[in-house]
């Protein structure tokens, strides 16, 4: 057991320092409000500049990254989307924007306000996903503003009521710093399958 | 006192230097200099014993203090310090009692996780919840006469048995050394203090036990029932607790009984809620509650008790305590009901529970109620009741409603009470109140609709599912238009017609919800190479290849798809996202496979669109994600069962521009389905008056079908 701070090497004394900065980073939280300042948002690296160029050599190059970011910023954000839904609930309206919209078996709700007390108000989910699929958005229509559309299917049991399939479609938007890159959700449609049934 | 200090201060003339010194180090770690003065007053006498000098003004000083039971504590202590010492030794083992001391009460302070239940000084001074215990009326510090050192003496001894509990000796390195240090002392301590610890508890009058706070920090976000059933369940013994109250999001009580005490902190981190987190539970010493402390005499409760029945309606079983500390029974006799402490609320509640436990109706308006947290007994004590006033109190949140959450009230009346004006409408207020109690009937006076969400069974808290409202009408009609359009050339065999609903750089995926892995059904093989499931697909070569992105790459894929017949009556399409520049929706429905290995089978598509206005008031695709599935045997059935003989949406093309219009005029003005308009105006040869004529004459007659008409949304 190292007991003298002395005692350590280089190596431990940077991994402590690391280690005690990310503490001290969030200052003004207690040990036991901790809990509230667990990563919730989507970051990914950096995007690439659009390239702005003729060739059809060079726009394919880009399109594939494009497609490559797309489907890891669609793989991560899926993933903690719904582990926030299930298990981190009043969490899951900092993965919308503002004034982002959700239409759920035909109800709508806009706005954050209005996506709290919905989330609040739905009861306890479980939610597996078993098919996702997402596709860049074409700048022409989103006046480049990096998007993306994410496809998502499974099973949905909520607290109180039989499993579900669902489908659900997420417009993400990227929303860019210097450092990385921050995915939202500007609008989300949800339905179960079998919704003419219930 | 303060003026305590002062004159002991000034003649501990005998006080060695390096006891200044420790005593000077213990204060600048000792935050609160009340703390310190406490502190001051339990070591400077032992100093001064040490010295064997002014025993008699120890004693003499002993006898200003209120608290019974303080003298014994306080000779006892002095003459242990007398024995245990030589005096060759004393300054050493003071110094180190001192810095033990000095440890002690620093603990608070390093422990980080503790800051709020470190020390009980700084618990029963600063953290006091003023609301709890005066409801904003009395001054501290007339509280904190009460807590003098003299309490924590005996506690001091008490408070070290607990530390030496397992779990608290893991939390620092710094308890290890002072605990391995301390084992002399423990002992000595032990053997001599007991007798005279026993007779230091039967001296006091009535306090036999100590009293422990319990806190449980985020407590106010969990249901007040399920929380102490937990607890009570999770503890090996058994316990009352007393003085349930909320502060700032923490939940306390007291609990009596170091045993109690001990196996209450064997509870933290075992319970955990419904997300899986851990509950803590801190317990602390503490001086008696509220309630106890200043408990009503018997003759103050006579007199409440017969104010109480004079105000008590036997026959609507309501009992009205509206300004109750004004009664004219009350004043001027030695009471002082203020309901807003606790425990004036205790001994209300006390009354109510032996003389009026069948209660239907309280009336608790104009009592300058801040909070509810002793109304929350009633659940227990009063739980009939179903009619509760409240108005013109002092009520700031509907978060104290839900401290008397388990009452079934059907009438409640909250008028007058700041919370009334938090709210932005009167529905948003209505549903706030009803969330809280679902089977509230009347409000203030008025009448409710019951809410919805009459059952407790979680399945009605769901909004219902409708079919999407989609937006104008407008917009609807164009979408409408553009599937139609879209799905005629999509059924027709050539999907090369398609080119031109398709932008240069256009997007398509296609999935269908199997895995490599798994078989897929008959009906689904042919999509299942073409299907793109990122989540098991991981190569990034195939993921770019399954994404067709041209046009001309897409409409070539599609050909490749079997033909298929859409039903489009029986669609389902849900707007969700719109700007100037797209519009985003998602279309559910029903196809049937036309040809092909699997002729016959039907399945079921979602079909995502992202469109940008194109030429000429089209649109045009830029994105398309399909997903396709088997139908379900109700979707199978439900359509698909409206008979052929309905125009297909393929002949609406080769209309001409002016009868589409008019199309769409007889069906927004007759209110029927496109198709059935048509049809209307065809079999009348695109007469509008005449056909209008006739399905008047027919709708009188009911003659037309029902799903004919389109479903209101």
């Amino acid at each position: 057991m190292r007991k003298f701070r002395s005692n350590w090497s280089q190596g431990d004394r940077e991994r402590y320092q690391e280690r005690s900065d990310s503490y001290r980073e969030r200052a003004g939280t207690s040990y036991l409000s901790r809990e509230r300042w667990t990563h919730q948002e989507v970051v990914t690296s950096p995007l690439p500049k659009p390239v702005a160029t003729s060739s059809l050599m060079a726009s394919s190059v880009d399109f594939k990254t494009y497609v490559d970011q797309a489907c890891r910023a669609a793989e991560e954000f899926v993933n903690i989307y719904y582990e926030t839904m299930d298990k981190r609930r009043r969490a899951l309206t900092r993965l919308y924007l503002d004034k982002a919209t959700l239409i759920w078996n035909g109800n709508v709700v806009s706005g954050l306000d209005a996506l709290n007390n919905f989330f609040d108000a739905l009861p306890s989910s479980e939610f597996q996903v078993n098919m996702l699929d997402c596709q860049p958005v074409h700048e022409q229509a989103t006046q480049s503003q990096t998007t993306v559309l994410v496809v998502t299917s499974g099973t949905v049991k909520f607290d109180g009521n039989k499993q579900h399939y669902f489908n659900q479609n997420f417009l993400l938007t990227a929303q860019s710093t210097p450092n990385n890159t921050v995915w939202k959700i500007a609008s989300d449609c949800f339905r179960f399958q079998d919704w003419a049934s219930t | 006192m303060w003026p305590n200090l002062h004159t002991l201060a000034g003649e501990t003339v005998c006080l060695c230097a390096c006891v200044r010194a420790r005593v000077r180090a213990c204060m600048l770690s000792c935050m609160r200099l009340c703390a310190f003065a406490r502190f001051m007053h339990l070591c400077l006498p032992s100093a001064l014993i040490l010295d064997s000098q002014e025993l008699s003004l120890v004693e003499s000083e002993v006898k200003e203090e209120k608290a019974l039971g303080q003298n014994v504590g306080l000779r006892s202590f002095p003459s242990l310090f007398c024995e245990t010492l030589g005096p060759g030794q004393s300054n050493n083992k003071m110094c180190s009692t001192l810095r033990k001391c000095g440890t002690y009460r620093t603990e608070g302070r390093h422990d980080h996780g503790r800051t709020k239940g470190g020390s009980p000084f700084q618990d029963n001074f600063d953290k006091r919840n003023p609301h709890y215990e005066h409801g904003g009326h009395e001054l501290l510090p007339s509280e904190r006469q009460e807590n003098d050192g003299s309490v924590e003496m005996g506690d001091v001894h008490k408070d070290r048995q607990l530390r030496h509990t397992p779990y608290n000796i893991e939390r620092s390195r710094k308890l290890v050394k002072w605990h391995s240090e301390d084992q002399i002392y423990t002992t000595t301590w032990r053997n001599r203090k007991l007798p005279e610890r026993k007779m230091m508890e039967d001296t006091r009058d009535g306090k036999t036990r100590a009293w422990f706070k319990v806190t449980i920090p985020y407590g106010g976000k969990y249901d007040k029932a399920w929380l102490m059933n937990s607890i009570q369940s999770h503890c090996s013994v058994p316990f009352t607790p007393l003085d349930f109250h909320y502060f700032q999001n923490r939940a306390h009580f007291f609990v009596q009984g170091a045993g109690t005490a001990s196996a209450l902190k064997d509870v933290n981190y075992t319970i955990c809620d419904d997300q899986n987190r851990k509950i803590c539970i801190f317990v602390n010493q503490s001086t008696a509650p509220y309630s106890v402390k200043n408990k009503l005499k018997p003759s103050q409760m006579q007199l409440l008790k017969l104010t109480m029945d004079k105000r008590y309606d036997v026959s609507k079983q309501a009992l009205d305590l509206q300004s109750l500390r004004f009664d004219p029974d009350l004043t001027g006799h030695d009471i002082d009901i203020i309901l807003n402490r606790r425990n004036c609320m205790a001994a209300t509640l006390k009354v109510i529970e032996s003389n009026f436990p069948e209660l239907l109706s309280l009336n608790l308006c104009n009592n300058k109620l801040y909070q509810l947290d002793g109304l929350s007994d009633i659940t227990e004590k009063a739980p009939k009741v179903k009619i509760l006033n409240l108005s013109r109190n002092e009520l700031k949140s509907v978060w104290e409603l839900g401290k008397v959450k388990g009452l079934k009230l059907e009438e409640l009346w909250l008028e007058g009470n700041p919370l009334c004006s938090t709210f932005s409408d009167e529905s948003a207020y209505v549903s706030a109140i009803q969330n809280c109690f679902p089977k509230l009937l009347r409000l203030d006076g008025r009448e409710l609709a019951p809410a919805m969400n009459v059952d407790t069974d979680s399945s009605e808290l769901m909004k219902p599912c409708k079919e999407s409202c989609n937006g104008s009408e407008t917009l609807k009609h164009t979408v409408l238009q553009f599937l139609q359009q879209y799905y005629s050339i999509y059924d027709s065999g050539d999907r090369r017609g398609l080119l031109g609903a398709y932008h240069e750089e256009a997007c398509f995926s296609m999935t269908i919800p199997f895995n490599p892995e798994d078989s897929a059904p008959k009906s689904l093989r042919q999509y299942f190479e073409d299907s793109r499931n990122i989540k098991t697909l991981k190569d990034p070569y195939l993921r770019e290849e399954l994404l067709k992105h041209t046009k001309h790459d897409i409409v070539d894929f599609l050909s490749t798809l079997p033909k298929t017949q859409h039903d489009l009556s029986s669609i389902l399409v849900d707007m969700w996202y719109q700007t100037k520049w797209m519009l985003c929706f998602s279309v559910n429905g029903v196809f049937k496979e036309v040809e092909g290995q699997s002729q016959g089978s039907v399945l079921a598509f979602t079909r995502t669109f992202i469109v940008t206005p194109g030429s000429s008031s089209s649109l045009c695709i830029v994105n398309d994600e399909l997903f396709v599935r088997d139908a379900s045997p109700q979707e199978t059935q439900s359509t698909f069962s409206i008979p052929v003989s309905t125009p297909s949406s393929s002949s609406e093309l080769s209309l001409s521009q002016e009868r589409q219009e008019m199309v769409q005029a007889f069906s927004a003005q007759s209110g029927m389905k496109l198709e059935w308009s048509q049809k209307c105006l065809q079999d009348n040869e695109w007469n509008y008056t005449r056909a209008g004529q006739i399905f008047t004459v027919l709708q009188t007659k009911g003659k037309i079908p029902a799903e004919a008409f389109k479903q209101i949304p």
